[in-house]
């Protein structure tokens, strides 16, 4: 599964770095590191509401406090 | 030959162990053709002595930029300096290092400790002059400089240090240019030759000097060109435009902001990616993309760089946050401030959606300011700075 959070500037003022952290940190805690791929991207062009994550294509825009439970619902539940 | 030179200046002052002020006061300077370093170093120290040594620099300088004689320029001073109400004198020591043509040199001191040149690393001694002028001795010298050559101004507080400890009269200035001569690297920036004298002072002082301790350096380099292009431009019908222009300029490039770097990867028919590593920074990450030497995200990070610039000018950093940063504002920030001679900014004038957004704390208009902030800070630091806008 290939995750990507964007870096772009605006994201990065509405948290993606809590989300890369939050997101690392929960993929390891679960033993994920072989089945999700995470990685950076740029701006998918959906700024100002969130920080964007694509899942396996499809864009997601998410606030950096649902980070643990948008992981539980779209990355946790599908990936194992 | 290509015989082009740029001088490289940069400084530190250390304040005396206690005091809030530095009484020790530089400034760099230029006109068309001459670039002007001046150290001041007010008697005393604290509050009266920075009042002293800030008018007697801004003096020199500002007379010096103006063409002004030697003569008038010790007769302003001398009028001008508020008198010690203890000591009953109004007094500050000084030197005037002027360059002219990036060649002709010409040092101007009264009562500072001897400037020190190396010349491909070592001592170079050189004659001075003496003269009275107001009854004050005043020496000077004249000679031409060769690219290499770096300029030592220091305030007395170094030739000191070590002062009752280690040494018991302070290590003095042959010892002062033992350690240049040892330390001397051809590449290494004003700046950080400055830096790592002044640290060797603060050790000789066990971390607390007892006096200001100033050190200001000017260096004739060759020219190194650093690009940075920022913005897609006004209209797609552009973008052309100003590609060719950023990537047919000589030197290193640095391309800012994630959809300027989109344009630039298609335009090299490179991969762009990003990296998921913030390198103990609260900045974005680094971006890579093969054919440009740094790409990075856009106004937080040369929001970042300006600040660094404002650091870098105050001269009052030992260890810049900047200065060994992995992130990408300070590493921008060490090719602009110590490797760039010229610099030229490549601004695409498209209005980004984002900044618009009241939620976030960029607003209109911001890439503007910051570039515009930006190249007067480089160019106080003496670069040559172009700004071009598509």
């Amino acid at each position: 599964m290939k995750v990507t959070i964007c870096v772009g500037s605006t994201c990065h003022l509405l948290g993606s770095r809590t989300v890369v952290d939050r997101f690392k940190a929960l993929v390891e805690e679960h033993h994920l590191t072989d089945k999700v791929e995470l990685s950076g991207k740029f701006c998918m062009g959906k700024c100002g509401e969130g920080v964007c994550v694509t899942i396996d294509g499809v864009t997601h825009v998410i606030q950096k406090d649902q980070a643990d439970e948008f992981f539980e619902r779209e990355i946790l539940a599908k990936a194992v | 030959m290509n015989d082009e030179r740029f001088i490289d200046t940069g400084y530190i002052s250390l304040l005396k162990h206690g005091e809030q002020l530095c009484g020790d006061r530089v400034i760099f300077t230029s006109n068309e053709n001459t670039r002007i370093g001046v150290l001041a170093d007010g008697l005393g120290s604290g509050v009266k002595a920075n009042i002293l040594a800030t008018l007697t620099a801004q003096i020199l300088a500002t007379m010096s930029v103006g063409g002004m004689s030697v003569e008038d320029c010790v007769n302003t001073v001398v009028r001008s300096l508020p008198e010690c109400s203890v000591r009953r004198i109004a007094y500050s020591t000084f030197t005037i290092i002027k360059i002219r043509d990036q060649r002709y040199v010409e040092l101007t001191r009264f009562d500072n400790p001897h400037t020190i040149v190396l010349r491909d690393g070592k001592n170079h001694e050189f004659e001075y002059r003496s003269r009275l002028i107001d009854g004050k001795p005043i020496y000077e010298s004249r000679f031409e400089a060769q690219v290499g050559d770096v300029f030592v101004v220091i305030s007395d507080g170094v030739n000191f240090a070590g002062l009752g400890g280690a040494y018991p009269f302070g290590w003095g200035r042959d010892n002062v240019i033992r350690f240049l001569e040892a330390h001397y690297d051809p590449e290494m920036p004003a700046r950080r030759i400055a830096c790592t004298l002044a640290e060797e002072c603060l050790r000789l002082y066990e971390g607390m000097p007892g006096d200001d301790t100033t050190i200001a350096v000017m260096r004739l380099a060759r020219p190194h060109t650093v690009n940075l292009m920022i913005g897609p431009p006004s209209s797609a019908d552009l973008d052309g435009t100003m590609l060719n222009a950023f990537f047919a300029q000589p030197g290193e490039r640095i391309v800012c902001g994630g959809s300027t770097n989109k344009l630039a990867a298609r335009y090299l028919g490179k991969e762009l990616t990003a990296s998921l590593d913030y390198c103990d920074s609260d900045l974005p990450p680094m971006y890579h993309l093969e054919g440009v030497d740094l790409s990075t995200e856009g106004a937080l990070t040369i929001s970042r760089v300006l600040e660094y610039a404002g650091e870098y000018l105050s001269g009052t950093q030992l260890h810049p946050r900047w200065e060994h940063g992995r992130d990408g504002a300070a590493q921008i920030a060490r090719r602009l401030f110590e490797k760039a001679t010229d610099v030229n900014f490549f601004v695409g004038c498209a209005m980004n959606p984002a900044h618009q957004n009241p939620k976030l704390s960029l607003a209109f208009g911001a890439k503007f300011q910051l570039i515009d902030k930006l190249s007067k800070r480089l160019e106080e630091m003496g670069k040559r700075v172009t700004v071009r806008f598509f």
